[in-house]
């Protein structure tokens, strides 16, 4: 019963709001709406705008990229700095440094770092390979999402590389000690149990990772160029427009940004079963 | 192990570069005293911006008192809710208590952005738009989405004989919490206190969308001075952003080391 509890207590949130966005998107209520007639031309006017598509993509593709970093660098981290050396502790160390920091002071030392007047480019300048800032490739504000991308490694990194570390600290060892007292080389223990082991242990994680990755509104505001506009600003565009019946669009896009968070959970959900699967005999 | 780690000193120069580049560069901005392209360390290399940040005075101080006030109490209600709601969570089995961990993920899946969007109006209807109560609300959504699962997995290896215990010895379900369970998770509290705190330090979208303005936190005004374009400003307002966190993270890892060294 308590449980039961907890759980409603906890979804009630995001079921409330779930359950406004729908109604705003029928047109039921919000800004724009039409009193009691429920209709579905803001969910085709919002999903026939190529637009829409072409900054959902830009998000997954800018999500996964700098997940996908994120996840591979944590792994080095836990790989190369294990044990209780200094200089295993100090790697650690400087591996989890960013992690307290906000995305949006994050946001602001890869625009100075990054921009076409940033600290690369003055570096770039002093070593006489570039005159003015805009010889400098962009990469921030790209459409590529260069800097966008970067950024997230650098702030996700450290919360992956601490599941990592953990990981291996709690199961990885035992089996690779197991691995090279059966006669296996250091090189295929790496690739045949420290790999997987991590792999499996940092998959929930890296998952959490992307579905925040791909809603995150601040670091996007000062990295993400303005075509095409990611997810979370095009949500917040028309959620601030001044004609209030483009506002309306705002619900559905919300409701689309909550789909990619749901769909990244149940893809999770498969992934997993199907290592169970394949890990049982 | 002391397997693949060839050049690791290289390895740590190299995590050192990409760990403190970026912070290290809000410092150099933020003292540059305008920093404008070719210059490496700007015009005038002083605290110019730091007074600057200083001289204005109320609104700096207002949006620091904001965000601490927002953040410590978001911190303490989400650990100790935390608590209790991956307590009564952990009780669940088989389906139900997959659904109760898929209950608790919610909140920290859905984009911020998105759940402001679907909330806004329940606040405005509540009159908790652009309040301070309003904005907490906000933040211990996500907030307590995270502590929860922190305590589910806490209490998925935690050993409940010692409450059994106390119990049979007469004590009540308030004293058992207060006096044997809340001591033994010390430090599980203090981390779900940090993990709220931070939740709540770097919240933007629900700050906007529920403060509507109004609630204006460190990190509502460092956007603004972005948005305006000032580097220094921004440089220094960002470091503002960064070093209290870095700090408070700093002292609980101290603190939790310390409480195992004296804890047997």
């Amino acid at each position: 019963m308590a449980g039961a509890l907890a759980a409603a207590l906890l979804a009630a949130p995001v079921l409330v709001g779930v359950g406004y966005a729908t109604l705003g998107a029928l047109g039921l209520v919000g800004p724009g709406s039409r009193e009691g007639e429920a209709s579905l031309s803001r969910f085709a006017g919002v999903l026939g705008d190529p637009a829409v598509w072409e900054g959902t993509v830009w998000t997954l593709w800018v999500a996964g990229a700098s997940t996908l970093l994120a996840t591979l660098g944590a792994a080095l981290v836990a790989v190369r700095f294990r044990g209780k050396g200094w200089v295993a502790r100090a790697g650690r160390g400087l591996a989890f440094l960013p992690l307290p920091v906000p995305h949006l002071a994050a946001g602001v030392g890869a625009v100075l770092v990054l921009g076409q007047s940033g600290l690369l480019a003055r570096m770039a300048y002093h070593l006489g390979w570039i005159h003015v800032p805009a010889d400098m490739p962009a990469l921030v504000f790209d459409p590529a999402g260069i800097g966008f991308i970067l950024a997230l490694t650098w702030k996700e990194l450290p919360f992956l590389a601490l599941v990592a570390v953990s990981v291996l600290e709690t199961r990885g060892t035992a089996l690779e000690e197991t691995a090279l007292g059966l006669g296996a080389s250091r090189v295929s223990t790496l690739f045949r149990i420290t790999w997987p082991v991590l792999w499996r242990g940092m998959l929930p994680a890296a998952v959490a990772v992307f579905t925040f990755v791909a809603g995150s509104y601040e670091a996007a505001v000062l990295l993400a160029p303005s075509h095409p506009l990611a997810l979370p600003l095009l949500t917040w565009e028309r959620y601030t427009d001044v004609g209030l019946a483009r506002r309306g669009d705002a619900y559905v896009l919300a409701l689309l940004g909550l789909a990619v968070a749901v769909l990244a959970v149940m893809v999770h959900e498969w992934l997993r079963a199907r290592h169970d699967g394949g890990a049982s005999p | 192990m002391n397997a693949f780690r060839p050049g690791r000193h290289l390895a740590l120069a190299a995590l050192a570069l990409w760990s403190v580049l970026p912070l290290a560069v809000l410092v150099l901005v933020s003292a540059s005293g305008g920093w404008r392209f070719p210059s490496l360390l700007g015009a005038e290399p002083g605290p110019a911006s730091w007074l600057h940040l200083w001289r204005s005075g109320d609104r700096l101080l207002g949006a620091l008192g904001m965000s601490v006030a927002l953040a410590l109490s978001t911190g303490a209600v989400a650990a100790v809710c935390g608590l209790l709601l991956g307590r009564a969570l952990s009780g669940l089995r088989g389906w139900a208590r997959a659904v109760g961990a898929g209950s608790a993920f919610l909140p920290v899946a859905a984009p911020p952005l998105a759940l402001g969007v679907g909330l806004q109006y329940t606040f405005l209807l509540w009159g908790m738009g652009g309040t301070f109560h309003g904005v907490l609300l906000a933040h211990l959504i996500p907030a307590l989405g995270y502590t929860a699962l922190f305590f589910l997995g806490v209490f998925a290896a935690f050993d409940g004989e010692i409450e059994e215990e106390a119990r049979r010895l007469g004590a009540g379900r308030a004293q058992t919490l207060l006096r044997i369970t809340f001591p033994l998770l010390r430090r599980p509290l203090a981390e779900a206190f940090l993990l709220g705190f931070l939740v709540s330090w770097a919240q933007v979208p629900l700050t906007l969308l529920v403060g509507q303005g109004r609630v204006r936190t460190l990190t509502v005004e460092v956007l603004a001075w972005i948005e305006a374009g000032q580097d220094p400003l921004a440089a220094a307002g960002a470091l503002s952003l960064a070093l209290p966190p870095l700090f408070l993270v700093a002292v609980v890892a101290l603190a939790v080391r310390r409480a195992e060294v004296v804890t047997p």
